[in-house]
């Protein structure tokens, strides 16, 4: 139901120039920010493709297509499943609203029953999305003040010169008691991102290993989220991402969403 | 030669996803399914309830704002040797642009917000042959008609035309173990101009709220028993519904007042239909929906039956495993139907289903099912 495509929206660009100038002022807040605040077109376009993988190495697919709109700071998007058979052609209708305290609108459309549902706005932010190791918060637009951020270094990791930002929640009943996130100063990206259950105790790994410009716009293109405990992981591929692509608004409704894809 | 035409066929077959950039080819989309699903009666005399395996297929063409969808089974009934063969479900073209949407053909048209109960959603009846131990989508009965839908960001209006109506099926062979008796059924409706079923629906979706008005001049689908005889009749539908999303909860509403609805007996009286909903979105893969559904009839001795439902579900394993029970609770006779499935997926294509019917009833709508809880076994191959 969530936000694949916007996870890019999470890891932003830097202007590595800039970022020189300020780096002494800077807090774990405002990379985070810049993070958030990254460039990334008026309208996105992608296809990802989603491979669980358990310990004894057997996988699963899952692939959507989703489109997003930005209107003002809220985002409209739509997903629709692709594969496998049992669940294509169901799809999601999110309205993200950017104002704390202000719920989502969220539909979910479901060929089989020809039906559209509405469903919690607030529901499943530390649900698993889809099976996957990634949960609809770590896909989605967190809001910055969802957490409180703390800069704790600069290190190279994996050859990038990055910025490392401790990450707590407010809320306690979120499924991790903090993240550290490696991001990295040329393109404001994440190259790897620590969870930390409860007992503080490292839960899942995330590795961004594959990042290119598209458009213009630094892009993912693969990342992997590693449960170290259960050793079960779920690689994301990204293809055909497209920015500012003409779109309607009027793709982001009820309507279109039980037309389908 | 042959060559070239099985390249052709399977390029066919190729399923094509919508992109940004592909409007105006020709794009083919191809889904389906292939299951068997067989059921053993817990009751004496332990008798296969039912046994049956088709192939599903639906098919969409689109090039521009135009397109056509086909869906169709191939069945083997083993029980029902009357159900096995080709079964067309839909087939309708339509237009569609940015803001208006036309479908023509033989459609299933839903309404509503409740869930597996119907009060504003009446215009496409039920498939009762083996009353709901077939899925959900193969209950609904396809319309022929035309849709036409105008929609802006947060309104839509649709209005709805079908020429000659579908009716309910119901068993009456008592060879089938879903037989509702040897109940004899009316003639339909005659197919003449004046008796074509029509409506509309304003709907609006908000950042906190969903909520719809629906009239529709339609005819009691289910037949009525009038002197022994199933019968239809007109009758015009008023309702309303809506969607609240409060925190982790959805409260649902509808209401539908069925004006001059035919009564058993064949009196005429206005009946009023409301129904509460909640979905819980209890995290960890938790789901649970609860629904009571009241009517009441301004005539008669028996004006007020209510009619509940709960489903509880819960996702385990990463999604591979989903385990689910749905019931039906005859408020106003004590009887109950309750299905309990657990659904595996073997892979990404196979799932394997089993799962227990269970009624219990003295009286009211599940009597005449009460030693028909069953065992089943389901595989599907979903493509």
């Amino acid at each position: 139901m969530k936000r694949i495509l916007l996870f890019a929206a999470l890891i932003s660009i830097f202007n590595l120039q800039s970022s020189i100038c300020f780096a002494q002022k800077l807090t774990g807040r405002d990379v985070i920010q810049k993070v958030k605040d990254r460039p990334d077109g008026d309208t996105r376009y992608g296809e990802m493709e989603l491979t669980l993988r358990k310990k004894n190495g057997s996988t699963r697919q899952r692939k959507v297509t989703s489109w997003a709109m930005d209107e003002g700071k809220d985002t409209k998007k739509m997903m629709f499943f692709t594969y496998p058979g049992d669940v294509k052609g169901t799809g999601f209708l999110t309205w993200d609203y950017d104002q704390i305290g202000k719920e989502d609108a969220k539909w979910l459309y479901l060929p089989a029953m020809k039906k559209t549902r509405r469903i919690s706005g607030s529901s499943s932010k530390t649900d698993y999305f889809m099976g996957t190791d990634f949960t609809y918060d770590d896909m989605g637009t967190r809001h910055v003040d969802e957490d409180t951020h703390k800069l704790l270094r600069e290190e190279v990791k994996d050859g990038h010169k990055c910025w490392v930002v401790e990450s707590v929640p407010v809320d306690k009943h979120e499924i991790y008691s903090r993240k550290v996130s490696w991001i990295r100063q040329d393109c404001l990206i994440a190259a790897y991102v620590e969870y930390y259950d409860k007992l503080n105790k490292l839960h899942r790994v995330l590795t961004i290993s594959d990042v290119k410009q598209v458009q213009g716009f630094w892009t993912i293109q693969k990342m992997e989220m590693k449960n170290v405990q259960t050793e079960h992981s779920t690689t994301i591929v990204v293809r055909n991402s497209q920015y500012d692509v003409k779109v309607d608004k009027s793709l982001f409704t009820v309507a279109k969403l039980e037309k389908g894809l | 030669m042959k060559i070239y035409t099985i390249i052709a066929l399977l390029w066919c077959l190729i399923p094509r996803s919508a992109s940004a950039q592909d409007e105006d080819s020709l794009r083919v989309g191809v889904k389906g399914f292939v299951d068997t699903y067989h059921a053993v009666r817990t009751e004496a005399p332990n008798d296969w309830m039912s046994s049956r395996t088709r192939v599903r297929g639906e098919v969409t063409l689109e090039k521009g704002n135009a397109g056509a969808f086909v869906s169709a089974n191939l069945v083997h009934n083993a029980i029902l040797k009357d159900r096995s063969g080709f079964q067309l479900r839909e087939a309708y073209a339509y237009y569609s642009d940015d803001h208006w949407d036309v479908r023509a053909g033989r459609q299933i048209i839903t309404w509503g917000v409740a869930d597996a109960l119907r009060l504003t959603d009446i215009i496409s009846p039920m498939d009762y042959t083996e009353f709901l131990a077939q899925d959900y989508d193969d209950i609904r009965i396809p319309v022929g008609g035309l849709r036409l839908r105008y929609s802006r960001d947060i309104w839509s209006a649709e209005v709805v035309a079908i020429p000659v109506s579908s009716f309910f099926d119901l068993p009456t062979d008592s060879e089938n173990p879903w037989s509702v008796g040897p109940v004899p059924i009316g003639s339909e409706p005659s197919r003449k101009f004046c008796n074509m079923e029509y409506g509309g629906r304003l709907s609006f979706f908000l950042s906190g709220i969903d909520f719809s008005f629906s009239a529709l001049h339609t005819w009691n689908k289910q037949p009525v028993m009038c002197n022994g005889v199933g019968e239809y009749r007109r009758m015009t539908m008023l309702g309303g519904d809506g969607s609240v999303p409060v925190g982790k909860f959805v409260i649902r509403g509808e209401v539908a007042e069925y004006l001059d609805e035919l009564q058993s007996g064949g009196a005429r009286a206005a009946s009023t239909n409301a129904l509460v909903g909640l979905d819980w979105y209890a995290g960890n893969d938790w789901t649970l929906s609860a629904q009571y559904a009241h009517k009441y009839v301004a005539l008669g001795e028996h004006r007020n039956t209510g009619l509940s439902t709960l489903r509880i579900s819960k996702d385990l394993l990463h999604n591979t495993l989903s385990l689910q029970t749905f019931a039906y609770i005859d408020v106003t006779n004590g009887g109950v139907f309750n299905r309990l499935s657990a659904d595996y997926a073997l892979n990404d294509q196979l799932h394997a289903i089993v799962g227990y019917d269970y009624f219990h009833a003295d009286s009211g709508m599940f009597t005449v099912y009460k030693m028909n809880s069953e065992l089943f076994v389901k595989l599907k191959y979903s493509f």
